[in-house]
């Protein structure tokens, strides 16, 4: 009897790992399919795993967003890869991000080349600069808005603005512009720490 | 139109590309346009911009998308598939693993050190990747004023950014810009 009680949780939890991974796949294609443009995804994640699913805590998320932030590559890849990671470990990583990006990816791209197509007919050339200079502008505000925590620091604003310069005017490769300016920027963040102290 | 050589160029320099964008893939952008349009002349400019429009217009993986046309116009569907995993794994197998091992530092004070120094640095990037794709798109002032008015409606407001990205195809569509 005893057994029978624990195959039969055994089936339960396992009904709901299946679920779970499932429901990772699920609701990390709409965070996806819900984000256009930058940032937005973001917004989606957070009220998806955390007050719709509450599947982790307010704490859990900021971290993700942190750890994301300190990483290269897409940021919001990296939010489903560690929710996946926290809830399921590999398997669950593998879910959230294949959600995140098969069915998005296939559709997208599909309708991206059929709009490339027709990208040399005058109107859709037209409508695509238009979209563009907005889609630049949304990169500009993102940026902004992310170093708006920083502004007290003159050190912090000084240091934006080289990269900025390097990169947007001087045409600098990334690898030059991000090894010259990170340990500067850091070994001085570090030495005003220790000042505050 | 390439030699062989070409798509495995690229798939290696996204993959370099992706492994240090810190702060996102638009930190790259620029790179990628000098890699793809100036180096190597696979792509025009004008394709380099329609690219980014239709990737940000078109919901999803943006950037993602955005890298798997410059593979398609190099290399066809597998030049799009390669480009698209070089854009994405490397990234993926760090945040796997930095976030196995974040708990062990949580409370570490080079932590707070290091994104101090990060961020400034990568978001002063992502504002140049901002500027260098207004002017790949165009550099009239008309587009210049829709870009800074979308900038400074994003840090006003809490517009939804789909509505400035379907507006600002309407005034492109009525041949305003």
């Amino acid at each position: 009897m005893p057994r029978l009680t624990t195959s039969g949780a055994a089936v339960e939890r396992k009904r709901s790992e299946t679920v779970l991974l499932r429901a990772l796949f699920i609701e990390f294609l709409k965070v996806s399919l819900c984000g256009v443009g930058g940032g937005a995804g973001l917004v989606w994640a957070r009220r998806i795993a955390v007050d719709q699913r509450r599947w982790i805590t307010e704490q859990d998320f900021a971290d993700i967003v942190s750890v994301c932030q300190f990483l290269p590559g897409p940021n919001i890849v990296g939010i489903a890869v560690c929710v996946g990671t926290k809830l399921r470990g590999a398997v669950g990583a593998i879910a959230a991000v294949a959600g995140f990006l098969l069915i998005p990816w296939t559709i997208g791209f599909a309708l991206g080349l059929l709009l490339l197509e027709h990208s040399h007919h005058p109107v859709l050339q037209n409508i695509l600069g238009g979209v563009s200079a907005v889609a630049a502008g949304l990169l500009i505000a993102t940026g902004i808005r992310m170093l708006l925590p920083h502004r007290g620091r003159p050190a912090a604003l000084l240091f934006a603005a080289l990269a900025f310069g390097l990169m947007g005017f001087g045409r600098l490769p990334l690898l030059i512009v991000l090894f010259s300016l990170l340990p500067l920027s850091i070994a001085v963040a570090g030495f005003q720490n220790g000042r505050a102290r | 139109m390439n030699g062989p050589s070409a798509p495995i160029a690229l798939t290696a320099h996204l993959i370099l590309l992706s492994s240090i964008s810190f702060g996102g893939f638009p930190t790259v952008l620029p790179d990628v346009h000098n890699f793809v349009v100036a180096t190597h002349g696979w792509v025009t400019d004008q394709e380099f911009a329609n690219y980014f429009a239709i990737a940000q217009a078109i919901p999803g993986p943006n950037m993602i998308l955005m890298m798997s046309f410059v593979g398609w116009k190099v290399w066809g569907l597998p030049g799009a598939v390669a480009s698209a995993f070089a854009t994405f794994g490397p990234p993926c197998a760090m945040y796997f693993a930095a976030y196995r091992v974040w708990d062990r530092f949580r409370d570490a004070p080079w932590q707070r050190i290091v994104r101090l120094g990060l961020v400034p640095v990568t978001m002063g990037l992502v504002i140049a990747s901002g500027t260098v794709m207004a002017r790949a798109a165009d550099p009239g002032w008309r587009a210049a004023a829709v870009t800074i008015a979308a900038a400074a409606i994003t840090l006003a407001t809490r517009f939804n950014p789909l509505w400035l990205l379907l507006a600002g195809g309407a005034l492109g569509g009525l041949g305003l810009l």
